[in-house]
C-alpha cells in the first residue's frame, strides 16, 4: 500500500461519529480511492478511445447492415445486401485489383531500395549523415506536398520526366492521364516518400546484430556476400517481415496522392480503397454501402496487423 | 588496401546516386518557385531561373488565406500534442506501475488503436462530430487523436524502466503518487516524450485526409489541405510557379527543423517503427 499519496478528506464530509469511527471511515475512503486510482488515470484515454475508435468500428459494421443513401434517407435494415452489392460490383473488384497491383508495385521495390540504402549507410563512411538526411527528408514532408512536387515533375511536355524522356527518344507521355501508367506514377510517389522511413527501421534492425558474429565470420574467411546471406539476412528477417507488412498496410491506406493527383482516374484505374470509400460516403452519400466497404478494409488490415504483431513477438527467439 | 578503397568508392557512388534521385525533385520545385510564370513553359529544361523573383510567394499570400491555414495547423498540431501528453502520461503510468483488475484486457483494447487504419473509422467519426455540431472546427480535426496508443505504449516502456526502489524511497519521503509522477517519472522520461512529440507533430502537420472530410470552409482548414484546395482552383492549377511556391511555403519550416535536428527526428521515427 502506498501510504503517502492519499489526498486529505475534507472534515465537513466526515460523519459526526466518535474519533475511532471517523478514522475507520477515512481508511475506508482511502482504500476505495486506491482501488479507483488506476481507473481514474486511464479514464481520459479510454473516454477518447471509446468514442473515436471502439464505437466507430462497431457502429460502422452496424451501419453496413442498412440501406442509407440519398434515395433512402431513412435507414432501412437490409442485412448483407451492401456486401452482396460489393461482391457483384465490377468496380469494387477493380478497386481491389488496383490496390493489390499498387501494393505489388510499391512494397518489393521500396523494401529492396530501403534495405540496400540501410546496408550502405551502415558501412560507417564519411558523409553518412548527409546521405541519411537526403534519403529520409521525404518522410518529413506531407504527402500532399509530395503530390504537388510530382504533379509538376510528371506533367506533360514541361515536366522534368518528359524533358529527359524525350532526350532519350521516348514519346511525350501524359503519365497521370494514361490508363496503364497512372497507377505506376502513384506508386513511384509512394516509393519516393517511404523508402527513407523504411531504411531507418532497417538501420535500427542492423544495429542490434552483434558485432562479434561478423568478426568471427571474418576470421573464418567468409566473404562479404556470405556474411550478408548467413548473418545479416537471417537475423534481419523479422525486421524485414515487419517492414513488409507495414508497407502493405501503407499501400492500402494510400489516399492523399490519389485525391490530389488522379481523383481515381482515368477510368477508375487508380481508384484505391480509401478513395472508393470517400467517394461513396461523401460524394454519393451512400453511407450504408461505404460502411460495408470500410468494414471489409478494416478486416483486411486487421488480419495483416495481427500477422505483424505476431512476427514482432517472434523476433526475440532468433538468437 | 586497394580493394577496400574501391569498395568505399562504390558505396559513395551508389549512395550519391540514390540521394541525387531523392533530392532532385525538391531542387527542381525550389528553382521553379523562383521563376517567372511563363519561363516554365519551355520544351528544353532550364534549371536556373533567368530572372529570379519572389512574386510567386507574394502571389500565394494573395491567392489563399495562407496565414490562417498556418495558424490552424499550429493550433491543431500543438493542441493535439498538449492533450496527448496528459492522457498518455496518466495511462502509461497506470499500465506500467499499477496492478488492477482487467489491466491486460484494457491494454489490449488500447492497442486496438494501433491495429486499425484510422481511415476505416472516418465515416462514423464524421457522423459523431456532425451530431455534436462540431463540423468545420479545429476541435473536430483534433478529436480522434486525443488518446494515443503509440504514445502510451512508448512511455509505458520508459516508466517500467524506473527502479521500484526509487519509487519506494520517494514515497517514504512524501513524494508518492502524482507527485512522484510529476517530479521524478516525467523528467526521467524526457527522451521518450521528445520522440513521441516529434512524431506526433509531424504526423498531424502533414495530415490531409481527415481535415478534408471534416472541414467545409477555410475557417478550420490546415496548410496541407489549403495547398490541395489551392491546386484545384483555376489560379493554382494554371500556374506552376505559384503552386510550387505554395508547396515550398508549406514544407519550409518543418524541413528546416529537420535539417537542424536531423538526428533527433530520425531517432524518433526509428522508435515509432519499433513501438508498434
Amino acid at each position: 500500500m502506498n501510504r503517502t499519496v492519499e489526498p486529505e478528506v475534507p472534515a465537513t464530509i466526515l460523519p459526526a461519529a466518535g474519533v475511532a469511527g471517523v478514522r475507520e471511515e477515512v481508511r475506508a475512503r482511502r482504500r476505495a480511492l486506491a482501488v479507483a486510482r488506476p481507473y481514474l488515470y486511464i479514464l481520459p484515454t479510454f473516454l477518447f478511445l471509446f468514442v473515436f475508435t471502439h464505437y466507430p468500428i462497431l457502429k460502422t459494421f452496424y451501419l453496413s447492415l442498412f440501406r442509407w443513401n440519398l434515395a433512402t434517407p431513412k435507414m432501412e435494415l437490409v442485412g448483407a445486401a451492401n456486401y452482396v452489392q460489393a461482391w457483384s460490383s465490377p468496380l469494387f473488384w477493380q478497386v481491389v485489383q488496383n490496390n493489390v497491383l499498387f501494393a505489388l508495385g510499391t512494397v518489393p521495390i521500396s523494401l529492396a531500395l530501403a534495405l540496400m540504402s540501410a546496408l550502405l549507410i551502415n558501412q560507417r563512411i564519411r558523409g553518412l549523415a548527409i546521405y541519411r538526411a537526403a534519403l529520409f527528408y521525404p518522410t518529413m514532408i506531407p504527402m500532399a506536398a509530395a503530390a504537388m512536387i510530382w504533379l509538376w515533375i510528371l506533367t506533360p511536355s514541361y515536366g522534368l520526366v518528359n524533358f529527359y524522356g524525350r532526350s532519350l527518344g521516348l514519346p511525350d507521355i501524359h503519365w497521370l492521364g494514361h490508363s496503364r501508367f497512372a497507377l505506376a506514377a502513384l506508386a513511384l510517389v509512394g516509393i519516393w516518400k517511404r523508402v527513407g522511413y523504411y531504411m531507418v527501421i532497417f538501420l535500427a534492425g542492423l544495429q542490434v546484430i552483434p558485432e562479434h558474429l561478423y568478426e568471427a565470420a571474418i576470421l573464418e574467411g567468409a566473404s562479404p556476400w556470405q556474411r550478408f546471406w548467413r548473418i545479416t539476412f537471417p537475423l534481419l528477417s523479422p525486421t524485414t517481415f515487419f517492414v513488409a507488412i507495414m508497407a502493405v498496410i501503407d499501400s492500402f491506406q494510400a489516399i492523399d496522392q490519389v485525391y490530389l493527383m488522379t481523383q481515381g482516374g482515368p477510368g477508375n484505374h487508380t481508384n484505391l480503397f480509401i478513395f472508393y470509400i470517400y467517394q461513396n460516403a461523401f460524394r454519393f452519400f451512400d453511407m450504408g454501402y461505404a460502411s460495408a466497404v470500410s468494414t471489409i478494409l478494416f478486416l483486411i488490415l486487421l488480419g495483416l496487423t495481427v500477422l505483424a504483431f505476431r512476427m514482432l513477438h517472434r523476433r526475440v527467439h532468433y538468437a | 588496401m586497394p580493394s577496400r578503397r574501391l569498395w568505399r568508392l562504390t558505396v559513395h557512388a551508389l549512395l550519391f546516386l540514390a540521394a541525387l534521385v531523392v533530392v532532385v525533385p525538391f531542387a527542381w520545385i525550389t528553382l521553379t518557385a523562383f521563376k517567372e510564370r511563363s519561363e516554365v513553359f519551355s520544351l528544353i529544361p532550364q534549371w536556373l531561373p533567368s530572372h529570379p523573383t519572389l512574386k510567386n510567394f507574394s502571389g500565394v499570400l494573395d491567392a489563399m488565406p495562407f496565414w490562417r491555414y498556418y495558424w490552424n495547423t499550429l493550433v491543431v498540431a500543438f493542441g493535439i500534442l498538449a492533450v496527448q501528453l496528459v492522457t498518455i502520461t496518466l495511462a502509461a503510468y497506470a499500465f506500467a506501475r499499477m496492478n488492477f483488475w482487467g489491466r491486460d484486457v484494457l491494454f489490449f483494447l488500447l492497442l486496438v488503436q494501433l491495429m486499425i487504419a484510422p481511415q476505416s473509422t472516418v465515416i462514423q467519426n464524421y457522423l459523431t462530430l456532425s451530431s455534436l455540431g462540431l463540423l468545420d472546427t479545429r476541435l473536430a480535426i483534433m478529436a480522434p487523436y486525443l488518446a494515443s496508443a503509440f504514445g502510451t505504449f512508448l512511455l509505458r516502456q520508459t516508466f517500467k524502466g524506473i527502479p521500484r526502489e526509487l519509487e519506494e524511497a520517494a514515497s517514504l519521503d512524501g513524494c508518492g503518487g502524482l507527485r512522484f509522477l510529476a517530479y521524478i517519472a516525467v523528467p526521467l522520461a524526457v527522451p521518450g516524450y521528445l520522440a513521441f512529440g516529434l512524431v506526433s507533430l509531424t504526423y498531424h502537420w502533414n495530415e490531409f485526409f481527415w481535415p478534408l472530410v471534416i472541414t467545409e470552409t477555410s475557417k478550420a482548414r490546415t496548410l496541407t489541405l489549403g495547398l490541395g484546395i489551392f491546386a484545384q482552383t483555376a489560379e493554382g492549377s494554371a500556374d506552376w510557379t505559384m503552386l510550387m511556391a505554395a508547396t515550398l511555403m508549406v514544407i519550409a519550416v518543418p524541413l528546416l527543423l529537420f535539417l537542424v535536428f536531423q538526428r533527433r527526428f530520425i531517432n524518433s521515427f526509428m522508435q515509432s517503427g519499433l513501438g508498434g
